[in-house]
């Protein structure tokens, strides 16, 4: 088993609240959890349920709106609740960094990808630009774009979407981080290029001993790329565990229900009828009291109107279900 | 089965342009599309952005005419039908009920409208069938006047589909239906979808990038790419046995929720060639780890059979060096 020395992010009791017109926003409701040295842990779940702001919340990039507390939230051992901004300054971009969703919008279109490669590796590094340059060349060689000296020159509009989210990548690599958070890095993209890139995504990760987060709404992403998978819903972690274990055997309804949903060829009848969750998302303005799904759960029994018990198995998987066993 | 829908060579060219002294250059978005639309089929169409398959459905609709080439409804010329009459017999659904629907209007103006315009009706009966079609698309009457922005994404696209369907039309064409919405919202959408071909004995036109959902969904598949229709085949088959090597690689590239197979590798070498300057002969050569010699300066030809329609040098009517 990994030593403690390994784990690079520990999250506990991660909450983010959102002030509104309406009220405080639960955005993010008291979750744990930590990824290991060469680790992925996926974030999994539906709109609305927190996954984005946890990323948000980790590398200190809430909105204005949005205050978070924690127990402890730390990287490399190093409580980052207790530091200053000085010091997150230092570690995001360097040995924390994350690749966004739209890299349309995440990079800046007045600037040449090449600056913006080469700018957080002069800043964080004290490097030279021209040694920059040389690890930016490196490294767009490294995620598969071919002439990466010519590329430097161009700007972000005179790429493909592909191409886009590969700079990304090469500039989240650029200072040689520990931690990367991904948030729905190829859901903007063709489902080739989805392929191409996660592929890319997972051999860096292991060759670099990357602890990474990804965090998706897709099942399928989730099952290929995991080793571990936090499920998310009403902005609590419901259920986690082993990739395999979560797939294989799903504990809480939640789940189970997600899984059901989605159709597999070779295995969901075509043209038969697909699993639903009836009902919708609870508010999260306000006090969220019992279990967040109980009024979409088919087995919801009286008891479900107090916080459900964490319940586990010896391999680490863990869900918030009165039921030993949901199915 | 007959063909509802044929379109005949159907090409549809755009001029974009270049900046303020480059001059234009001409994007074929469809380049000479021939298929029929059967009654009662869900066709899908399935390829990647820029391939031209929003565009071949909104000639589809009658919302845009095509540059050369026509599209038949029933034997007639749709340009003979006008608007109106199309709009009687093929509706559209949109991708994003964000979008869609006009935020000023109840939920059952938006799903009357058709009806207003086409003078069907009173408004007491009007207003009568609006409330049936919500139900039937599982909306409850207590939506009916309330606006968009009360409703979650799934209902909206319920909204969407009540309109579409309120004028009874014969062919419904669905653009990336469930593509904004969450996993949970869209197996209801998709649930609904097949109840309602069922009930009101529709065709489908089902235009996606999500080939899971197509497996399940459709009956027949049209794979599309830089403009054109590379295979064709039914569902079953095409899944089973695809012969172009872009089908090949589309089907690899689906990511099922089966733990330990790993991320695929489509074998496709580079990214998406810019539609402004296709490659020549294949559109899909650059890209493709099969490649002959030829395919790099000939256009392959059309192969149509018994089971479908194949463009590809290595489904060649000549003899094909292997």
């Amino acid at each position: 088993m990994a030593n403690s020395s390994d784990i690079v992010l520990e999250v506990d009791g991660l909450s983010v609240d959102i002030r509104t017109a309406g009220g405080t926003l639960h955005a993010v409701r008291d979750i744990s959890f930590s990824v290991k040295r060469g680790e992925t842990l996926c974030l999994v779940g539906e709109s609305g349920c927190g996954k984005s702001m946890t990323s948000l919340a980790i590398m200190d990039l809430l909105p204005k709106a949005a205050t978070k507390t924690a127990r402890r939230l730390a990287f490399a051992g190093e409580d980052l609740s207790r530091a200053g901004k000085g010091r997150i300054n230092a570690l995001r971009g360097n040995s924390m960094s994350m690749i966004f969703q739209e890299p349309m919008t995440a990079l800046n279109p007045a600037y040449t990808i090449g600056n913006q490669l080469v700018e957080a590796y002069c800043l964080h590094k004290k490097a030279s630009e021209v040694e920059a340059r040389e690890r930016a060349v490196f490294l767009l060689g490294k995620v598969g774009i071919a002439n990466a000296a010519e590329r430097l020159g161009q700007y972000p509009h005179q790429l493909s979407g592909g191409l886009r989210q590969r700079v990304m990548i090469a500039m989240a690599l650029m200072c040689g981080p520990e931690l990367l958070i991904a948030d729905e890095p190829t859901t903007a993209l063709d489902v080739t290029i989805q392929a191409q890139i996660l592929r890319l995504l997972a051999d860096l990760q292991r060759e670099l001993g990357i602890a990474m987060v990804l965090i998706t709404h897709d099942l399928g992403i989730v099952a290929r790329i995991a080793d571990r998978v936090a499920v998310m819903y009403a902005g609590q972690i419901v259920e986690e565990g082993p990739t395999a274990s979560l797939f294989n055997a799903p504990r809480h309804p939640y789940t189970q229900g997600l899984i059901a949903c989605i159709p597999v060829p070779g295995r969901t009848e075509p043209g038969g009828r697909l699993g639903v969750i009836p009902g919708v998302v609870p508010s999260l303005v306000g006090e969220v009291r019992g279990c967040s799904f109980r009024d979409r759960c088919t087995k919801a029994q009286q008891a479900c109107l107090d916080a459900p018990p964490v319940r586990e198995t010896a391999d680490g998987h863990r869900w918030r279900c009165i039921l030993e066993n949901a199915a | 089965m007959t063909a509802l829908i044929e379109a005949h060579d159907l090409t549809r060219s755009f001029e974009v342009s270049r900046g303020m002294f480059k001059g234009k250059r001409t994007l074929h978005a469809v380049n000479g599309i021939s298929l029929d639309i059967r009654q009662g089929e869900v066709l899908a169409i399935v390829g990647e952005s820029g391939c031209g398959k929003s565009t071949l459905a909104r000639m589809l609709l009658g919302l845009l005419p095509p540059s050369a080439g026509a599209i038949t409804l029933e034997g007639q010329d749709i340009r003979s039908l006008g608007r109106k009459g199309m709009a009687r017999r093929v509706q559209p659904v949109f991708q994003d009920p964000y979008s869609s629907l006009n935020p000023r209007r109840t939920i059952a103006s938006i799903v009357a409208l058709p009806l207003e315009v086409h003078g069907i009706g009173t408004a007491a009966e009007r207003r009568k069938m609006t409330i049936e079609m919500l139900d039937k698309v599982g909306l409850p009457q207590r939506f009916a006047d309330r606006y968009p922005r009360e409703l979650s994404g799934g209902q909206r696209q319920r909204v969407a589909i009540a309109r579409a369907l309120v004028m009874k039309p014969e062919v419904v064409v669905c653009d990336e239906p469930t593509s904004a919405l969450d996993v949970s919202v869209q197996s209801q959408i998709l649930n609904l979808l097949m109840d309602l071909r069922r009930e009101l004995n529709l065709t489908y036109v089902f235009i996606s990038h999500n080939l899971a959902v197509v497996e399940h969904i459709a009956t027949r598949v049209a794979v599309m790419y830089l403009g054109r229709v590379v295979e064709l085949a039914e569902t079953a088959a095409l899944f089973k046995a695809p012969r172009h090597p872009y089908t090949k690689a589309l089907l690899a590239s689906v990511l099922t929720p089966e733990p330990g197979l790993g991320i695929p590798d489509t074998g496709l070498g580079i990214a998406f060639p810019d539609p402004l300057n296709p490659p020549s002969g294949c559109p899909f050569h650059p890209r493709c780890p099969e490649r002959l010699p030829q395919c790099a300066s000939v256009v392959p030809q059309i192969l149509r059979d018994e089971t479908g329609a194949v463009a590809c040098h290595l489904h060649g009517q000549g003899p094909a060096p292997h």
